[in-house]
């Protein structure tokens, strides 16, 4: 391990892997099919992983604490909603509307961390029930119909581009993703959610408030899915209801092919971004080579379960010398096969019990 | 063994749990199902008084069709709950079994009780894939079951071009519109004997009691001779079998086999599914089951939606009122074990 030279270093890191299949796939791909390197093709492969790793990263850092959150799309419909209802019916100007929109978001994801971290119950249940709350206030505020009146001025900045093909939508994407490398790697704060993800029990004792990590967190995620929301509305040019309610399956497929241990604690900024590139590419190339568009599903399935087995059975070895009975709780449990947190809705309970 | 390796309960909750147990089944008013009972009790005579067409025959017999198969599709669910794991392509796999069924009716001319054993077969199957990956990868059935829901669902929209099965035989349809006694729709009959088969499962045979045991404790259960990635397994296979059920009693009601009846990939049936299961008080740890408190569940549902929805509160709000129950059932369940579990250490 110490004596690991730069290059196996490298090799090792979460990033490598689907790093290297997805220059792989660009160059399989472009070799085939000239016109996926072409400027407006690059355009709108960008545009799609602006939006996607924003669901992304806004599940992987719930993955990061070790719970998951079935309300991301809910949070981020309200908050498009909520968007481009607020400049339609208020006539609230666009930087307004932006800010409140994003303080709803936190404000779910508030909610959804408080009622976790106080109830102790799993964020399973919680999140399934406070995501048909939110999906329910959508559908109660508009009536199921769309917002139209979106201002020029943010049709604008979904179209613009600011050099070559990259467009105005990648921006806030490329800065959150910076922010969120730097507070995880970096920052007290993002250090705690790790370590509250890794082991719970020893982020407690080492006098981390897991409480307030877990609320962090879920504020977090919530403000990341209402960003992606609004940054949709100024992509498609209108407040659609209907925002958010295909985002679950692609908010874990991207984590989990980036390597992310669903059972907290070890989550990667780079991987998950190249792991949203690699759907999106994939997702591109079925359309160009025109497969079935139906097909998209499908793949997203097989390459959330290629990855699991692949990293099952890689780690198996490390996995062999841990006997089923020490595998407790929150203790010393094989990590990359243990269950999400759901099965373990005991691991607060008990410590708040004694 | 490392087919579910996650234990599912560690000490000191297990053994509240078990007190919790033994407490309930001294007082049935504690329970779960009696607090349901008073709930749907309360609901019928309050939606009776305000909304004047609660009890009419009609909406009575709409209410029972509905609500049979809600409880069908939380039955599914809860059959898998019981192994500590879930299923979230139950509306996957159903809507892929009735599109099944409508094929071998429509594209190959079988008849139509042979199409119908496909259809659940291919459920089971369906089940059998889920089941199968859990068990032989070691991983949890949330991240399998939401593959094989993308993947199941993408296969079935891909090999009917999202067209719907309309020339059904009449006896779809008019099973769906049956009466029995003015009041009640032989969809509940279907209902009732699959709840009263799943009693009697879980209750008297080897069978369901090692379903329990391997839910409860995969570990122990293997120490004493169950093979627990067999039984995981099967209970796969009967939640394929049931969401089966549960869509081909759709089918009937709509007349059609039609792709878009659980939503986009079957999230349609997430909510119905856990609900049910939920305000029973089937543990999501696993290791119970409480069938009665299933079908109580989800029957409270269907009759809040129906109520609501005659009271004009506005029809695009249900869905926040089912959340907010779900979050309070969950609360007050909390509530009850936490001060269950002090009086008893008191």
């Amino acid at each position: 391990m110490t004596t690991a030279t730069p290059l196996s270093r490298i090799v090792r890191t979460d990033w490598f892997g689907p790093l290297l299949v997805t220059i792989a796939a660009t160059v399989l791909i472009g070799g085939f099919s000239p016109s996926f390197l072409s400027p407006l093709n690059i355009q709108v492969l960008l545009l799609a992983v602006a939006i996607n790793a924003l669901i992304a990263f806004s599940q992987m850092i719930i993955i990061a604490i070790g719970q998951m959150n079935l309300s991301v799309g809910a949070i981020g419909g309200l908050a498009a909603i909520a968007f481009a209802g607020m400049m339609e019916v208020w006539g609230l100007p666009a930087p307004v509307a932006l800010v409140l929109a994003l303080l709803i978001g936190i404000a779910c994801g508030v909610l959804n961390g408080m009622l976790i971290a106080i109830t102790g119950i799993s964020a399973f249940v919680i999140t399934l029930a406070t995501l048909s709350i939110f999906k329910g206030i959508n559908l109660g505020i508009t009536r199921a119909q769309p917002f139209y009146g979106v201002p020029e001025g943010v049709k604008a900045f979904g179209t613009a581009v600011l050099i070559g093909p990259v467009p105005w939508l990648a921006v806030p994407t490329a800065v959150v993703a910076v922010a969120l490398w730097f507070m995880l790697r970096r920052q007290p704060i993002g250090r705690f959610i790790l370590a509250v993800g890794g082991n719970e029990h020893a982020a407690a004792l080492s006098g981390i408030s897991v409480r307030f990590t877990v609320v962090v967190a879920h504020a977090i995620s919530g403000l990341l899915a209402a960003l992606a929301g609004v940054l949709l509305v100024a992509r498609l040019q209108l407040g659609q209801p209907s925002i958010g309610d295909d985002w679950l399956i692609l908010s874990f497929a991207a984590p989990v092919i980036g390597g992310a241990v669903l059972a907290g604690g070890h989550v990667s900024v780079a991987a998950t971004l190249l792991g949203v590139v690699i759907v999106a590419i994939i997702t591109q190339a079925l359309v160009l080579f025109s497969i079935d568009p139906f097909l998209v599903q499908v793949v997203l399935g097989a390459l959330i379960l290629l990855r699991w087995t692949r990293h099952r059975s890689s780690r198996r070895a490390a996995s062999k010398n841990h006997s089923p009975a020490s595998r407790r709780c929150a203790a010393s449990r094989c990590r990359c096969c243990r269950a999400p947190s759901m099965r373990c809705s005991a691991r607060t309970a008990p410590a708040s019990r004694r | 063994m490392t087919s579910h390796d996650a234990p599912i309960a560690a000490g000191p909750q297990g053994d509240s749990l078990e007190r919790d147990q033994n407490t309930l089944r001294s007082s049935f008013f504690l329970t779960n199902e009696f607090g349901l009972i008073l709930l749907i009790v309360l609901f019928t005579v309050g939606f009776g008084a305000a909304a004047s067409g609660f009890l009419s025959p009609f909406n009575l017999f709409t209410l029972g069709r509905t609500a049979a198969v809600n409880i069908m599709i939380g039955l599914s669910m809860m059959v898998v709950i019981v192994t500590g794991g879930l299923n979230l392509a139950v509306g996957a796999i159903g809507v892929s079994a009735a599109m099944f069924c409508g094929y071998l009716i429509e594209g190959l001319g079988l008849p139509w009780p042979i199409a119908l054993l496909g259809g659940l077969a291919l459920g089971a199957a369906l089940g059998f894939v889920n089941g199968w990956t859990v068990v032989r990868t070691g991983l949890h059935s949330f991240i399998i079951t939401l593959a094989t829901m993308s993947i199941f669902f993408g296969v079935m929209i891909f090999l009917t071009r999202a067209e719907s099965y309309r020339a059904l035989p009449p006896v779809f349809a008019s099973f769906g519109k049956m009466k029995i006694l003015a009041y009640f729709s032989p969809l509940l009959i279907v209902t009732l004997i699959a709840a009263l088969a799943l009693s009697w499962l879980y209750r008297r045979t080897v069978l369901g009691r090692e379903m329990l045991a391997a839910g409860a404790r995969p570990e122990a259960a293997e120490l004493s001779g169950i093979r627990v990635g067999r039984v995981f397994i099967l209970c796969h296979m009967l939640s394929g079998v049931l969401a089966g059920i549960a869509a081909l009693m759709l089918v009937a009601r709509n007349g059609a086999a039609i792709p878009a009846m659980a939503g986009q990939l079957g999230q349609d049936w997430l909510l119905p599914a856990f609900l049910g299961p939920v305000l029973g008080g089937t543990l999501l740890q696993g290791g119970k089951a409480s069938v009665l408190g299933t079908c109580l569940g989800a029957f409270l549902v269907t009759m809040l939606t129906s109520g609501l929805l005659l009271l004009q509160l506005g029809e695009f709000w249900i869905q926040s009122f089912l959340g907010l129950l779900l979050l309070l059932a969950v609360l007050v369940d909390k509530a009850r074990r936490t001060y269950l579990a002090r009086r008893n250490l008191a």
